[in-house]
């Protein structure tokens, strides 16, 4: 039943989401220009720009994703989907988590994709690539998921924005501190794999805890 | 060793500062809530004592 | 044990909570007052100066105390919101968000002397140290919770979204300390440690024990304070809030 659950969701998602292509590119779009702003704000200098370029991409990707979790539940709370999720028989949780890893499919995983282009704009050294692209793989469904429960816990409100942001944005320090941390760890000769392993960590019990406590904020919100 | 006395006074007066709005919010709340209800005790005494126009 | 859990019971009750609060706030206040200016008229005038930190080790009587309130705040609040969870008990779901403002307050009083005590210290007025660091989050958290409240218009919604933030705030506090320590150590090599080095000698001890008490005090006393307002805003227009009013 669990199965056949997700797999409806899936299939529904990846339907919404060829009928409005424009949607999915959008959050990959806002990564590009934060790029360009931070690169004409520091100044065109390759060296300036390399030495910051792994924190502002991930500060890129990081606000891009924030921005992209609007749309997480909007759609369904709008419409009375999430209604009809609450008196399922599947339960809440799976329903969530199934959800949010298809947001993270459609919105995030396009900046993953455009990260390369986006590190050789900032001159990023091309040996922290692979750093930065594992720490973007852990760390942006950890950043889906714990922004999931923030979403959940604000359905329904309008104007909430900028609330949403400020909500999430504590929660996400120890990702972007492992994250950043662990391509800065990279670059000053250090071994990374203790921050990744701690993201590969967090990450996990996200893929537990969260979908739990976004289904817990989801009834409080809607109650 | 400069002259530590005016950092020390300047964290104690944040300190002071802080705890009086910390005292002080509540109370204004508190005097407008009551307030407030006061003056609603009074429209409903003035309502009750009017009699309302009947059919 | 019968008389103290009915006792519990009634005052979740508004207008026993009222009284309670009316009575015992000011109380609070005032002896909270009293053990605090014993505790700073000893940190300014009975301790001696730190032979490393001259008089600006003063502001530690202010500091820590506050440091220690805005985590144990946090955590109360915490608890409170998940009582009110759990068992839908409006007066817990008060209690918790009267928390909010107290922590904050106390947050920020950690923050600015952390600063200013910083300035002759490290020679300028922030550094990101792990232990200010973190603190700023928290404070960006009491915000958080602070605004979600105000921005929901159902108070018994907004309490326990707020609520449910703070739980969530709570468990990851520690994860967020954490990270910043291990950020800090891979970006600035050495540590200046501002508050582990000096052995405090026993006679420099008291003082701070008594803000420490004096600060849960008074605590009490504003959490009560806020609580019977927030309680009355929640109540206003019921028979029992006119009456009380009309005879204040």
């Amino acid at each position: 039943m669990m199965a056949a659950a997700a797999k409806a969701l899936m299939l529904r998602d990846v339907r919404l989401l060829l009928r409005r292509r424009g949607d999915a590119l959008q959050p990959a779009l806002f990564a590009l220009l934060v790029v360009v702003l931070f690169a004409l704000a520091l100044g065109a200098e390759p060296t300036t720009l390399a030495k910051v370029a792994p924190a502002v991409l991930w500060l890129a990707v990081l606000l891009a994703g924030l921005l992209a979790l609007e749309s997480l539940f909007r759609g369904d709370a709008e419409d009375g989907t999430l209604d009809q999720w609450m008196l399922a028989p599947v339960p809440l949780a799976w329903l969530v988590l199934t959800r949010t890893f298809m947001h993270w499919a459609t919105s995030v995983l396009p900046l993953l994709i455009a990260t390369p282009f986006l590190a050789e704009l900032l001159h990023l050294p091309r040996v922290q690539l692979p750093v930065l692209l594992a720490s973007l793989a852990l760390g942006t469904p950890l950043l889906s998921l714990i922004g999931a429960v923030v979403a959940a816990l604000t359905v329904g409100m309008r104007g909430s924005g900028i609330l949403v942001a400020l909500l999430a944005l504590p929660l996400y320090v120890p990702v972007l501190v492992f994250g950043a941390g662990s391509v800065a760890a990279a670059a000053q000769g250090l071994d990374p794999n203790g921050a990744l392993l701690l993201l590969g960590a967090g990450l996990v019990a996200a893929l537990v805890l969260a979908p739990l406590a976004a289904a817990a904020a989801l009834r409080i919100a809607l109650s | 060793m400069m002259s530590y006395q005016n950092y020390v006074i300047a964290a104690y007066a944040v300190f002071g500062v802080v705890l009086a709005w910390d005292f002080l919010a509540p109370r204004l709340q508190l005097r407008a809530q009551l307030r407030a209800a006061r003056l609603r005790a009074t429209r409903e005494a003035a309502r009750s004592a009017a009699p309302e126009l009947t059919r | 044990m019968q008389p103290v859990i009915r006792w519990f019971h009634q005052l979740g009750s508004p207008p026993t909570f009222d009284r309670f609060a009316a009575r015992w706030a000011p109380i609070a206040y005032v002896l909270g007052l009293l053990v605090m200016a014993y505790g700073l008229y000893g940190a300014l005038f009975v301790v001696p100066a730190d032979y490393q930190q001259g008089d600006s080790f003063r502001i530690l009587y202010i500091h820590v105390p506050s440091a220690w309130m805005s985590m144990a705040i946090f955590a109360l609040m915490a608890v409170y919101a998940a009582i009110g969870l759990i068992w839908r008990i409006k007066l817990c779901e008060i209690l918790a968000m009267a928390c909010a403002p107290i922590g904050a307050a106390f947050t920020l009083i950690t923050l600015a002397t952390g600063s200013i005590w910083g300035k002759p210290m490290w020679g300028t007025w922030w550094d990101w140290d792990p232990r200010l660091t973190t603190e700023l989050i928290l404070l960006f958290l009491y915000l958080g919770v602070m605004g979600l409240y105000n921005a929901i218009d159902d108070r018994r919604a907004a309490a326990r979204t707020a609520g449910f933030l703070s739980i969530v705030g709570v468990a990851l506090l520690p994860v967020i300390h954490w990270s910043v320590t291990w950020w800090n150590s891979l970006h600035q090599g050495q540590t200046i440690s501002l508050f582990g080095k000096s052995h405090m000698d026993p006679s420099m001890l008291p003082p701070l024990w008594a803000m420490v008490v004096g600060t849960h005090v008074w605590f009490i006393g504003s959490l009560l304070a806020r609580a019977r307002a927030d309680n009355l805003k929640r109540e206003a227009g019921k028979a029992w809030v006119l009456k009380m009013a009309g005879t204040e």
